[in-house]
């Protein structure tokens, strides 16, 4: 090699010696290149391996940062059968979670932003939290990860990182997230009466459904104060939308226990969840035993399917 | 008219390099009108802009899919009409490259600043349709994730493509720089600005030697990354099983063709309009534009294909809601523009068809046709981001319509006023045609530069820091990747490091600056 490149140095560059060099400067090349590949690829493999590494990832499996280890799984069934269409979880959840008042010219402006809603469906109305999905597609796809779902499995949304892309708007299939087109602007009086609990979203971010986490994380502190475990009766009516429904169909717990209500509800033969063939999992179930309903499927073709719709 | 190739006189050639040179820094009328023109768009856009900032994204047309609207919009859409369209230019570049076709030599230049600014122009639509904006430009850099295809516009087109056309059009314009030094002797601030503009070209043969093998590489490099970059903007879409209409592994293959032709067709529209206001009626002439043609009808075909295809499976036995948004989009409420779109990508394709068999050439029907893809192409975008969001409803919602507000409009228009002011104020400001080309290549030159060559040693170290900086560039891809990506701790918040999106893009941006070392490295002159 060293011969070569004095030749191309040498008083006289034939055609050949050019050549040579030409293909000398290649094999060079490629020689570096794949050899800072191998050992970068060895580098980077080697990573996982590094003792700080390890530290931390055990470190967070401690903390239930691992969903499989984890022993809480938030899930709400309900039960449509109970259900009237009344409208009051919407109203409870308006209040309970300082969501802006809006009339009903906005409903029509499609800026309105509602975490339970109420869609109707043959001669009935739906109500529809965020179902919460196992594996949720909104997740996936935030750039930031201002959207994750969390060690109890809740798709949380973190409303200070948010960027506003609204590519979780777009991948939810179920259309459970608002984007806050506007300030939220609230009454004078109706000021003093938001809850100091939840944060008021600024312009510009997605917001969603969070199980009423605050209470959640409430009724944990106060069950620790008190040195006992949280009970599944404590649970049952805890999010706002489930302590208002005037028939008691909504139905809120762990459904990881095998033993709460809501897990028991869930196996019970007319549960069922939306749109199951996309995959997505969804914690929220719905139980029907008059009204065997599949929205995915055309209304016409309602009465050929069996009971198979049950996911979790 | 038939094609014939004609022998360019020296007095011609200087003609035309003169009407080129003469035209820099003087502001000629059309420059002004057109400056002034896009200016006002620009300041317009830019006034609502601000508006969007203070009143939120209500002012905007775009709603909650659901609620009777669409999420994403004009900004999307554009935002990809932007990135196809730069990929077109550099590849053209890399191809007259790689394989030496003489004819489109003169268009490289205008290529190649096309790319580059309609990669700015995209990126600033991504920006204009951001909630918050400030959040966006801070949070990026800062919490970017590879799982999602946002890191794959945001890194890799960015960042990456945007700096590897960047280098390679700085390294390809140093020599016209040098040339322009020498032209522009009695003013000194020009004369100063063309010589760090040059970064000690002398035009000396073992310089050229290394711009030749430093573009091979660069060229390289930048073809996969072209097919990279449009793909993750299709994985954009087509990794979404929430939207009927969109879950679709042709989405990335169809963006990738789909750029090539906006990209030609816009190349073909520029090349038309230098053609007449330069007066190259030889150097741009039949050969040119057939070439052009030819590869348009190419890439054409292809997306016809693609585009019956994909009707053909959403038509046949697809999902229900798939189904339904094929209807709505071929015989229902977007069957107009469907048509349209289907009909001007058709009649290009049969004219350049004609044209490619009979080599005949008719220069502005060709151009016509390139503006008329170029249409088609927005079009396409249309079907593409709306009709999923406002039709392509799982649940029972209402069922929206989408046109875009009056401040959706002022502000890409401000966007696009932008682009053209920095492509106009260029073309003040460097020759946008490379004068090696006005010139043509002497022999003798080349032979007496052959000589030159023994007076500078070649240098190993140049070698060494070259693949230095290769070797830094992919070190810290590859540390920012896997800090970034956080393999095997599954839920996770942050990147381990914080800010390593920032060192992955830096690593990017390195490794493609290894060329501009190894091209700038000083060599040592033989005693």
């Amino acid at each position: 090699m060293k011969s070569n490149i004095k030749k191309g140095k040498g008083d006289k560059i034939g055609d050949e010696g050019q050549k040579l060099e030409k293909r000398n400067l290649k094999r060079k090349f490629l020689k570096t290149v794949s050899g800072f590949a191998i050992s970068l690829g060895f580098i980077s493999s080697s990573l996982p391996f590094l003792p700080n590494f390890k530290r931390k990832k055990s470190a967070n499996r401690k903390n239930g940062n691992s969903r499989e280890g984890s022993k809480i799984k938030w899930g709400m069934v309900i039960n449509l059968d109970l259900c009237t269409g009344c409208g009051a979880c919407v109203v409870a959840c308006k209040i309970e979670n300082n969501i802006p008042i809006t009339g009903y010219e906005k409903k029509d402006r499609g800026t309105e932003i509602e975490w339970m809603t109420l869609i109707p469906h043959k001669d009935y109305l739906i109500p529809i939290p965020c179902l919460h999905c196992d594996d949720p597609p909104c997740t996936k796809v935030c750039p930031v990860n201002a959207t994750y779902i969390n060690e109890e499995g809740l798709v949380a949304q973190i409303y200070d990182r948010c960027i506003g892309c609204r590519y979780c708007q777009v991948a939810c299939p179920y259309s459970r997230k608002y984007f806050t087109w506007e300030k939220p602007e609230f009454p004078e009086t109706y000021v003093q009466a938001l809850n100091p609990d939840v944060p008021v979203r600024p312009k510009g971010v997605v917001e969603k459904c969070t199980f009423c986490y605050h209470r959640i994380r409430k009724l944990k502190e106060k069950a620790r104060d008190e040195g006992r475990e949280i009970s599944d009766e404590e649970l049952r009516k805890l999010p706002a939308c489930a302590e208002a429904c005037p028939t008691g169909a909504i139905t809120f717990g762990n459904l990881a226990d095998p033993d709460s209500l809501v897990s028991n509800l869930a196996r019970s033969p007319g549960a069922f969840t939306l749109l199951p063939h996309l995959g997505t999992k969804p914690k929220v179930i719905y139980l029907s035993k008059s009204k065997r309903i599949s929205l995915e499927i055309d209304k016409d073709y309602e009465n050929l399917q069996g009971e198979k719709n049950r996911e979790i | 008219m038939s094609m014939e190739v004609k022998v360019i006189d020296d007095k011609n050639k200087d003609n035309k390099r003169r009407r080129i040179l003469e035209n820099l820094w003087k502001p000629t009328r059309g420059f002004v009108l057109f400056s002034l023109i896009s200016l006002v768009f620009l300041i317009l856009g830019l006034s609502w802009f601000v508006r969007k900032e203070i009143y939120g994204d209500i002012i905007t047309s775009l709603r909650n899919p659901g609620g009777g609207g669409v999420a994403w919009g004009l900004w999307i859409m554009f935002d990809i009409y932007f990135v196809g369209v730069a990929s077109a230019g550099i590849t053209l570049s890399v191809l007259v490259r790689l394989f030496k076709l003489d004819q489109l030599k003169p268009l490289t230049r205008p290529a190649e600043l096309i790319t580059i600014i309609s990669l700015i122009l995209g990126a600033l639509c991504v920006l204009a349709d951001q909630g918050r904006i400030f959040y966006a430009l801070l949070n990026l850099p800062r919490y970017a994730r590879p799982i999602s295809p946002m890191f794959g516009t945001f890194s890799l087109v960015v960042s990456g493509y945007l700096s590897a056309s960047l280098i390679y059009f700085y390294l390809s314009s140093r020599k016209d720089a040098f040339e322009l030094s020498k032209y522009f002797e009695g003013s000194k601030m020009r004369r100063l600005l063309y010589k760090i503009w040059a970064a000690g070209w002398r035009g000396d043969y073992s310089q050229e030697k290394r711009h030749k093998t430093s573009l091979f590489w660069l060229s390289i490099v930048i073809l996969p990354l072209i097919f990279v970059a449009n793909s993750t903007l299709g994985f954009i879409f087509g990794i979404q099983v929430g939207r009927p209409g969109w879950f679709s592994a042709l989405q990335a293959p169809g963006f990738v063709i789909m750029a090539g032709i906006s990209g030609i067709g816009l190349i073909m529209v520029v090349a038309y309009i230098l053609r007449k206001i330069y007066k190259l009626e030889e150097l741009i002439g039949e050969r040119t534009f057939y070439t052009l043609g030819f590869i348009l009808f190419v890439l054409l075909t292809i997306y016809l294909y693609f585009t019956v295809v994909e009707e053909l499976t959403a038509h046949y036995a697809a999902p229900e809601k798939d189904r339904y948004i094929a209807h709505q989009i071929t015989i229902g409420k977007f069957a107009p523009i469907f048509w349209i779109n289907v009909v001007s990508l058709l009649f290009p394709a049969i004219y350049l068809f004609y044209q490619t068999i009979t080599r005949r050439v008719n220069i502005f029907i060709t151009a016509l046709s390139g503006f008329i893809v170029n249409v088609s192409a927005v079009l396409k975008r249309f079907l593409i981001v709306v009709p999923s969001q406002t039709h392509g409803l799982y649940l029972p919602y209402q069922e929206g319509s989408y046109f875009p507000a009056l401040s959706e409009i002022v502000i890409l228009l401000g966007i696009i006023g932008f682009g053209i002011l920095l492509f106009i104020f260029f073309a003040k400001i460097f020759p946008i045609i490379p004068l090696e080309v006005l010139e043509g290549e002497k022999e003798e030159e080349k032979e007496e530069k052959k000589k030159e060559e023994e007076v500078y040693l070649p240098s190993r170290v140049r070698l060494i820091f070259t693949f230095g900086t290769i070797a830094l560039g992919l070190f810290l891809m590859v540390l920012g990747f896997v800090f970034s990506a956080r393999f095997g701790t599954k839920p996770y918040l942050d990147p381990i490091l914080p800010f390593s999106p920032v060192i992955f893009i830096s690593g990017v941006i390195i490794s493609f600056f290894s060329a501009v070392v190894y091209e700038l490295f000083p060599s040592r002159r033989r005693i």
